[in-house]
């Protein structure tokens, strides 16, 4: 018999204590490893959408950027616009590679599902040289190129005519996207002058996506930009994820420190169980030493049965967050403002092994007053107790 | 431990006292007792309740150390700095009590092998646990239990439980074996059965047996008794 059976085969005895000490440790790390992958996830999520806007910063109106930002990265209806010239004036400063205007407008088609239009011009397929259409760019302005996602929900192909929910129009369909799996998958879009009439929105622009000539001075040509024209706000992408991360970051300490408690209380409960089992088999015990086994024998065992239980709780926690993951990322998705698209929560062996290490610690100082307590019954007394 | 010489004594106790403490009061459980049993005895203690029988086997037992006196258990002065009572305790003496204390979730065979665990690095060669089970299923059909290995003591009879406890303190091959009210629990017939299997035991492995019981009737059954009254040898 190994010392492993030996403390399992005791924490089975008190089955259902057992279960509830490792379902309280097993909660707090499933939280814990849910709030760290999030924000693995939420960042390299992130990441991957602003990459995919092909610039490294935005034009937007006057106004919260970050709203801007959103609509840009998701599509929507904004009630802000600017002018349509700043797009000329953008391009004219010499440190502008590509700048590509866009207007967004969002309707809702038969079943309540929000389409959301782009009206765009041959300087967007620019920024986006990774696609792949199949069929063609738009050649006149009553064509339309869908995202792969809003071609299925549309439910038309390469040469279909489809009409614009809403607004009565009749588009060619002369392409449709290969998957990206980015938010465009998501989009129609269409000739920038199209969008602009349909919507009633002439001469307007949402944003204007710019990529700059040399990465490196991508600072001082927002610099630049923000001195020639006072109707406008720049800001680069890095910033946006600077900041958006940094906000993360806060509230993950804030919440960190929530849970870091809650571990602590499950601690607390998994000392509270182990010196409770320890009052209740002081007898046993003193047959334990009175078979010769030392203070250290004891002492062994009452800290493996702790280390156990915490563990146990700890891998628990861990599977308990890989399997409800969906649900926790549908909830998270529904507290926070802004989340980008894809699997917020994701796997990571060293988030996995942190957690269980946790519980290892966990069980190492839970276990120690109880095991020492254990350790120090002396066996005449204990197996006189009653 | 050391070897004390051809007609060696198991145990020896010279003017042995056990006082406790309980509040303000004094209580003398034994009052300088003599004893000298030797290897191979099968010896009864046998007294009232409140005699001093179990102070006194405790003492014997290693798992208490006299207030005053001299005791020697195998050859071992066990007031002597430095002694590991532990130690000699699981190397050389068995315990059986009244109660049985078997773990209820392992088996009988799990339960006899209990001992083996204690002073183990946990790191020993698989040989080691291999011979310990055989040890442990010979000591099983030993005591007449060959075919209840397996069973949790929840599935075993007061008799059957007591004979895995005498199992268990013989697992590690010990040369004294101490009983404290073995049979205390346990209904005629099977009483005999135990107090057979440990005159077995002594008779044909010459172990050592002291078995303290307050049952007079038993007292035909040993080869040497000691009266305890009032913590006195009478």
């Amino acid at each position: 018999m190994t010392w492993f059976k030996l403390a399992f085969k005791n924490l089975i005895r008190r089955m259902t204590r057992s279960i509830l000490t490792v379902a309280g440790v097993a909660i707090a790390i499933a939280v814990l490893y849910s709030l760290f992958q999030f924000q693995q996830g939420y960042q390299s999520q992130l990441k991957g959408e602003l990459g995919a806007l092909g610039a490294q910063m935005m034009v937007v109106p006057k106004g919260c950027p970050y709203e801007a930002a959103t609509i840009a990265l998701h599509g929507g209806k904004w009630p802000r616009y600017m002018d349509e010239g700043l797009l000329d004036k953008v391009k004219a400063n010499p440190g502008v590679a590509e700048a590509a205007g866009v207007i967004m407008d969002a309707v809702f088609a038969p079943g309540n599902k929000n389409v959301i239009l782009l009206g765009v011009d041959e300087d967007y397929m620019k920024l986006r040289p990774a696609w792949r259409i199949n069929g063609h760019w738009l050649d006149s302005d009553f064509t339309v190129i869908m995202g792969s996602t809003a071609a299925q929900d549309a439910g038309v192909r390469t040469g279909d005519y489809w009409v614009v929910p809403e607004k009565n129009v009749r588009l060619h369909v002369v392409g449709v996207l290969n998957r990206t799996n980015t938010q465009d998958d998501g989009f129609v879009f269409m000739p920038r002058r199209t969008l602009q009439k349909i919507s009633g929105l002439e001469g307007k622009l949402v944003l204007i996506l710019v990529k700059a000539k040399q990465v490196e001075k991508t600072d001082a040509l927002v610099s630049s930009l923000k001195a020639s024209e006072v109707d406008m706000n720049v800001f680069p992408l890095s910033e946006l994820l600077g900041t958006i991360s940094s906000l993360m970051a806060s509230t993950k300490v804030f919440v960190s420190a929530i849970i870091l408690i809650a571990v602590i209380l499950g601690g607390v409960g998994v000392l509270n169980t182990v010196l409770m089992a320890v009052f209740e088999r002081t007898r046993e015990i003193g047959m334990m030493k009175a078979m010769g086994g030392s203070r250290g024998d004891v002492f062994k065992l009452v800290w493996a049965e702790t280390i156990l239980t915490t563990v146990i709780g700890g891998v628990t926690g861990v599977l308990v967050a890989l399997v409800s993951s969906r649900l926790v990322e549908a909830f998270i998705r529904g507290m926070i403002p802004y989340a980008p698209k894809g699997s917020l929560i994701g796997f990571s062996l060293l988030t996995l092994a942190m957690c269980v290490g946790l519980s290892l610690v966990l069980g190492l100082v839970a276990g120690f007053y109880p095991a020492f307590r254990a350790a120090s019954v002396k066996p005449v007394e204990a197996i006189k107790a009653e | 431990m050391q070897n004390c010489g051809p007609e060696p004594t198991a145990v020896l106790a010279n003017g042995l006292v056990r006082t406790y403490r309980r509040g303000a009061e004094e209580i003398q459980a034994l009052k300088g007792i003599d004893l000298d049993i030797k290897r191979g005895e099968f010896v009864g203690v046998v007294g009232h309740s409140g005699a001093g029988k179990t102070t006194l086997l405790n003492l014997i037992g290693l798992m208490d150390r006299p207030t005053d006196g001299k005791l020697e258990v195998l050859c071992t002065d066990v007031a002597r700095r430095g002694v590991r009572l532990d130690a000699l305790r699981r190397m050389n003496i068995g315990f059986v009590f009244q109660e049985f204390y078997l773990m209820p979730t392992l088996t009988a065979i799990e339960n006899v092998l209990l001992p083996t665990m204690w002073g183990r690095s946990g790191n020993d060669e698989r040989g080691t646990m291999n011979n310990e089970r055989y040890r442990a299923e010979e000591l099983l059909k030993l005591v007449g239990l060959g075919h209840r290995m397996t069973h949790r003591p929840s599935e075993l009879s007061g008799g059957e439980m007591q004979r895995v406890a005498v199992a268990r303190a013989l697992i590690n091959s010990p040369r004294l074996l101490l009983a404290d009210e073995p049979t205390g629990n346990l209904d005629t017939a099977t009483r005999d059965g135990i107090f057979n299997l440990l005159q077995a035991l002594n008779r044909d492995s010459e172990l050592t047996v002291v078995v303290a019981t307050h049952d007079l009737s038993l007292e035909s059954r040993f080869t040497r008794v000691i009266r305890l009254e009032d913590g006195n040898v009478i």
